[in-house]
């Protein structure tokens, strides 16, 4: 329950690129393979430990649907991190992620962790858009790159982990200042709020923010 | 010395004599007795009879002394004081006596047989000798020695001693080559090497002290004339050896006693001298065993002792010295007077015995000492060696200070553990008990965040349109602010709508079909009968008032989560949506308000039920319990209200109307922290409560 640092992520891309199962994949080890529409946006989170920290991973699915872009847009603000994802055997949503790459840039902070991720490896013999030309744009616009696929779990974790690593060394690097929430980063819960004396669990979380400052 | 010696010798007869009438009657009287015993004894010397009656007596007195040592042994501090006592007053007596002195004496007392010498050995060395009866034992073991001695010698047939001469005793025992070797064996099978060591004139003289066995009184008694005697011989002799040999010479002495007339006066005098000093040192070695094997108390004593022993080692080494040189003296004048060379060697043999024995005696307890000084030295030293100076001081202080530390600090990290535990206990209780990570596990938060961004960018835009509109347009929007205001308003909390979980399905159903979005509350409903099924199945007088309170929480907050969730679907639903209705979706929202509100109050009441029949004992349960249902139900109807006012500031913002949804988010956030304030006191007081239903 008590965590270190909280960094909210944003799953992006077009719909029907697999963000929700990445989601589903990621939080509860499982796939489903017809997936509701996204509404607006869903959420996920898991507990994650990186350097014997605990970190909580608060992820924002949202909705691909092009009618839901406004309101998603305003989603963007206040995340660490994004998952760009696009379908490796659908073309269009590797063409599209400028579009999104753009919003993204523009909506949140400069220093949001961006990974591309070309999902659906696991379809090799419907693949449009080589491995190749993903670790390009990634190379080009500075953009972690990496393949995934929800339905068999590769690379999946490696792609969220990977993701709060990154942000994780930014913090200790000063890049971000985890006192400004619009960064997507909290400091866990300093006490919990029916214990005044329990400075055991709070403290664990406020210490190591703190340490990070 | 002369005269000293002379002295000790009619104390010694006087001693024989007394022994045998009585060994039990006080050292005093044994001594003068002894003395009596000695000047008769010198007068009339039948090495016969004496032997006859020594060993008679001998046999009997070992016997009861050995029965009176046990005795003794067993418990008397006072008898060991005494000794101590009586050896400070003996300022002649070096005190040395060695462990071994004493287990020997102790041995040899216990012993009755005298041909029994290895068993006694045995014994001796089984047993570890309390030695509290310096005197007695001394005395007993003394006794025993002779009784020994003589039974070796008169095994060896060469004891019949006749009146005639001593010396023709004495020369036959030494010149009985077979005679040393029995009696050694015999005598010392303890000291064994030492013994064997020992020059055969010893070993006569060995014998003759057996023969004299009736002499243990004499020993006894002779505390203060046996001192000096032994003084002079004895000084060395620490070991068992030392002891028998002295418990001989001091029989030597007797017997020569009589052979005064000889003028082996210096003899006696160094026989009673090695008496005097084997007493005292056998009582010193009493007390030094019963200080040392017997749990020794003070340190500091212990050191005064040794300081004690170490000045006492001097004396005798002196003693020794000066005994020597009378015993050579004594030696030559017995050589060129009566021609007793075998005497003066067996003497000088004895005394040289006696001072091996009492060096190694020595050895064995200074050794002792020293090794343990010196290993606190060599300690200290290591501890001072790489921090000399203050640093060492400190670090010294610092250890003292942290010795007592210790147990202290265990104490209070385990104090600090309990109490660890005891807030992780409660921290789990209330964690589960915390309302607010429980909507929070539910993603009620999330979505409240999410809500809350999506009206604070729609409010961007309201700002924006109204900023852009003037005049009469300006007027406009505001009054069609105000009418969505009015729409939106929630009717205020009327208690009376305790509605069935039917109802509530219906008026929900109702409200979704007007809204016109695919938004479903099945969720909620679907949680709520879950929870009922389990209130239903509850079993109150088994399940706890945190069961039942902590399912409350968790249901309720589940229901308000999902409320969030709808709303804030309904939100992102109702601005993308294309044809609107800002009337109707306003209508239909304030239903859907009212309905979630009734739904989770259905709910609250419910739970709250089951709390107050379970803890209908206690008002302040009840209190508590309504407290939470109140908190939930105005956080719902604020909340749903605030939530209201912001969608249908969406549903205006889409029409070019201005609205004031600021205000709306400032009262969603206000309401918030009345939620969050609210909540936390809540469950901070069931939590408290609950531990004084406990404690009750």
């Amino acid at each position: 329950m008590s965590y270190a640092y909280l960094f909210k992520y944003i799953i992006i891309g077009d719909t029907g690129v697999g963000k929700s199962c990445l989601l589903l994949q990621f939080t509860d080890k499982r796939f489903q393979p017809v997936h509701d529409l996204t509404i607006g946006v869903e959420f996920g989170a898991r507990m994650i430990t990186i350097d014997s920290k605990q970190i909580k991973l608060q992820i924002w699915d949202t909705a691909g649907q092009e009618a839901f872009r406004s309101i998603t847009r305003s989603y963007y603000r206040g995340a660490a991190g994004a998952l760009l994802v696009y379908d490796i055997t659908r073309r269009e949503t590797f063409n599209h992620l400028t579009t999104w790459l753009d919003d993204a840039r523009q909506h949140s902070n400069s220093n949001m962790v961006i990974m591309l991720i070309g999902n659906k490896s696991d379809l090799e013999s419907r693949r449009e858009v080589k491995k190749e030309e993903g670790e390009a744009f990634a190379r080009e616009h500075g953009l972690v790159f990496m393949e995934t696929s929800a339905k068999t779990a590769a690379n999946v974790e490696e792609a969220f982990i990977n993701t709060a690593k990154e942000i994780y060394e930014k913090i200790q690097e000063g890049v971000f200042d985890i006192n400004n929430e619009a960064n997507g980063i909290k400091i866990g819960p300093q006490h919990s709020p029916t214990n005044p004396s329990l400075p055991g669990a709070g403290g664990a979380g406020g210490s190591q923010g703190s340490g990070c400052c | 010395m002369d005269t000293s010696d002379s002295e000790h010798f009619e104390s010694a007869d006087e001693f024989h004599s007394d022994s045998e009438s009585s060994e039990d009657t006080g050292d005093k009287s044994v001594l003068d007795n002894l003395d009596n015993d000695l000047e008769k004894r010198l007068g009339n010397l039948n090495i016969d009879e004496n032997l006859g009656n020594i060993s008679a007596k001998q046999s009997e007195n070992s016997v009861s002394n050995n029965a009176s040592i046990l005795g003794d042994i067993e418990g008397n501090r006072t008898n060991e004081i005494k000794v101590k006592n009586d050896y400070k007053d003996n300022p002649i007596i070096p005190k040395r006596i060695t462990d071994i002195n004493i287990n020997s004496l102790v041995e040899t007392q216990v012993a009755d047989t005298p041909n029994q010498d290895v068993l006694v050995n045995r014994r001796l060395v089984d047993q570890d000798i309390p030695a509290q009866n310096r005197t007695e034992k001394q005395h007993k073991s003394e006794c025993e020695i002779v009784t020994l001695k003589k039974h070796s010698t008169e095994s060896s047939s060469e004891k019949a001693n006749d009146d005639q001469s001593q010396e023709s005793e004495t020369e036959n025992m030494w010149d009985n080559n077979e005679w040393e070797p029995i009696s050694i064996d015999n005598v010392n099978p303890s000291v064994g090497k030492n013994i064997k060591t020992v020059s055969l004139p010893e070993k006569t003289i060995e014998e003759n002290l057996w023969e004299n066995d009736d002499w243990e009184p004499i020993e006894n008694k002779g505390d203060d004339s046996d001192d000096t005697w032994q003084k002079e011989e004895w000084d060395p002799i620490e070991n068992k050896i030392a002891v028998s040999s002295q418990a001989k010479d001091t029989s030597n002495d007797t017997t020569w006693g009589g052979w005064s007339t000889w003028g082996v006066s210096s003899i006696l005098s160094t026989a009673t001298h090695s008496v005097s000093t084997l007493t005292n040192q056998v009582s010193q070695g009493l007390s030094n065993v019963l200080e040392n094997s017997m749990g020794i108390p003070n340190p500091e004593e212990l050191a005064k002792q040794h300081l004690n022993e170490e000045e006492k080692i001097c004396g005798i080494l002196e003693n020794v010295e000066q005994n020597s040189a009378v015993e050579e003296d004594s030696k030559d004048k017995n050589y060129n007077g009566f021609g007793f060379g075998n005497l003066s060697n067996f003497v000088s043999g004895v005394s040289n015995l006696t001072k091996f024995v009492e060096h190694t005696g020595n050895k064995v307890i200074n050794g002792g000492l020293d090794t343990l000084e010196t290993i606190g030295k060599k300690t200290m030293e290591v501890l001072q060696e790489g921090d000399p100076g203050l640093k060492n001081k400190r670090a010294f202080l610092k250890l003292d200070q942290d010795k007592p530390v210790l147990s202290q600090v265990l104490k209070e990290a385990k104090a600090k553990a309990e109490e660890e535990n005891r807030a992780l206990q409660q921290k789990n209780i209330s964690k589960k008990l915390n309302y607010e990570s429980l909507f929070d596990d539910y993603h009620g938060l999330v979505h409240l965040e999410a809500l809350e961004m999506l009206s604070k960018q729609c409010d961007i835009k309201l700002e924006s349109l109204s900023g852009a509109c003037a005049g009469d347009a300006l007027k406009e929007i505001l009054e069609t602010l105000e009418q969505v205001r009015e729409l939106c308003e929630l009717p205020d909390e009327d208690d009376e709508d305790q509605s069935t979980l039917e109802e509530i399905e219906e008026k929900i159903e109702s409200a979704l079909k007007e809204i016109n979005i695919k938004i479903t509350y099945d969720k909620g409903i679907s949680t709520w009968k879950e929870a009922e099924n389990w209130l239903n199945s509850l079993q109150l007088d088994i399940c706890d008032d945190t069961e039942i309170h902590q399912k409350a929480l968790q249901v309720l907050a589940q229901l308000t989560a999902i409320a969030v969730e709808q709303f804030h679907k309904a939100g992102e639903l109702l601005l993308i949506k294309e044809h609107r209705s800002t009337a109707d979706e306003a209508d239909s929202l304030v239903l859907l308000t009212t309905a979630l509100t009734s739904l989770i109050g259905f709910a609250a009441g419910k739970f709250s039920e089951k709390l107050n029949a379970r803890a209908s004992g206690t008002l302040n349960k009840e209190k508590i319990n309504d407290l939470i249902t109140n908190v939930f139900f105005e956080f719902l109807h604020d909340f749903t209200g605030s939530q209201q006012q912001f969608i249908y500031t969406r549903c205006i913002s889409t029409i070019d109307t201005c609205t004031s949804s600021r205000c709306c988010i400032n009262k969603i956030t206000m309401k918030m922290s009345f939620y969050y304030t609210t909540s936390r006191f809540s469950s901070e007081i069931c939590f408290r409560f609950k531990h004084l239903i406990i404690v009750l």
